[in-house]
């Protein structure tokens, strides 16, 4: 019964962790930081938050295709 | 075979330090070497802990010109805090940091020690989820403008005509009505959503939006043993609204609930 609720997030469990990882967590101080290829990790999580999005969309979309179809 | 070992310490000490996690070692730190030793870092490096007092940083030696940042290193990164979170209490890092050497790490933690100390002790043996809930955002849409639309306009002053001025003003009116009732929606499934949690006394992140499918973006830290009851609760939410979607994700090392910047 419980991995109804569960099942249903495991979709978007990859962008979870992005957003996580990306946007959350400790963070170190500029001048001490040595960032990662000089990307601009702010921009990409404002790109995963776009995607995430989409996707919340789809799924939306798919959830109610599927309760229509529950319907008749 | 010495000079092949000298070399590789001297390539060590030259590399960049990626931090993943800050754990809490106090009794463990045999337990957090054995465990260390059996998992992998990004680009398969070695794990290995650096610590001050009752705390530990768990760190990797890498180029950072070897780390790209993408999706699969990402994940990589926060596979090490998921394990380790089975085991220890922690605060997970941000991804995309590194520092240059392990004595810059060390004076890290003892600069912070009472700070990353209080924030292990607040997120101790307890588990961050994820939860969004989703709506018909159409169906919500129209139901509000139906909403503000039942509410009287502004009225003409006695022997004025209508003028593109309060045409301006009262479309204005209906837009902050409009507004004002789906916040009362978001409240009213907010509401919803603690009065039942109340009951795990969750610490809690709530982020909401009006006119979006995705109204709601929260994260719940709770006892790791309120787990079962927590996905229960979410589960009753789901059964009786079957117009939204409520995601739940977890159990995460505790991300949202780290307030915490390292000088």
């Amino acid at each position: 019964m419980h991995d109804n609720v569960v099942d249903r997030s495991k979709d978007i469990t990859i962008l979870e962790i992005l957003d996580r990882v990306l946007n959350k967590g400790v963070i170190l101080s500029g001048d001490i930081v040595i960032s990662v290829a000089d990307i601009d990790l702010v921009y990409l999580g404002v790109k995963l938050l776009l995607s995430s999005v989409e996707t919340m969309e789809q799924l939306k979309s798919d959830y109610a295709v599927a309760q229509d179809q529950h319907a008749y | 075979m010495l000079l092949h070992k000298i070399n590789m310490l001297i390539n060590n000490a030259n590399m960049d330090k990626m931090i993943y996690s800050i754990v809490m070692s106090d009794q463990n730190l045999d337990d957090l070497n054995a465990v260390l030793a059996c998992m992998k870092g990004i680009s398969g490096s070695r794990l290995y802990r650096v610590s001050f007092g009752d705390i530990s940083a768990v760190v990797s030696n890498i180029n950072k010109a070897d780390v790209a940042v993408n999706a699969s290193n990402a994940i990589e990164f926060a596979r090490v805090a998921e394990s380790l979170v089975q085991q220890f209490s922690l605060l997970p890092m941000r991804f995309g940091s590194m520092i240059e050497s392990i004595i810059v790490i060390k004076k890290l933690l003892e600069k912070n020690y009472n700070e990353i100390l209080q924030n292990l002790q607040k997120v101790g043996n307890k588990a961050e989820f994820g939860l969004r809930v989703i709506v018909h955002s159409e169906r919500i849409n129209a139901e509000c403008k139906a909403k503000a639309r039942a509410k009287p306009t502004l009225e003409t002053a006695k022997g004025k005509e209508n003028s593109i001025y309060r045409d301006y003003l009262s479309t204005k009116l209906l837009e902050h009505r409009f507004e004002e009732f789906w916040l009362e929606y978001v409240d009213t499934v907010i509401k919803d959503i603690t009065n039942r949690l109340a009951l795990l006394n969750p610490i809690q992140r709530i982020k909401k939006k009006i006119k979006v499918p995705n109204i709601i973006d929260a994260a719940f830290l709770i006892e790791k043993n309120q787990t079962d009851k927590l996905i229960g609760i979410v589960e009753e939410l789901q059964n009786r609204d079957n117009g939204s979607q409520y995601l739940l994700t977890g159990p995460w090392p505790p991300y949202n609930f780290v307030d915490i910047t390292l000088k």
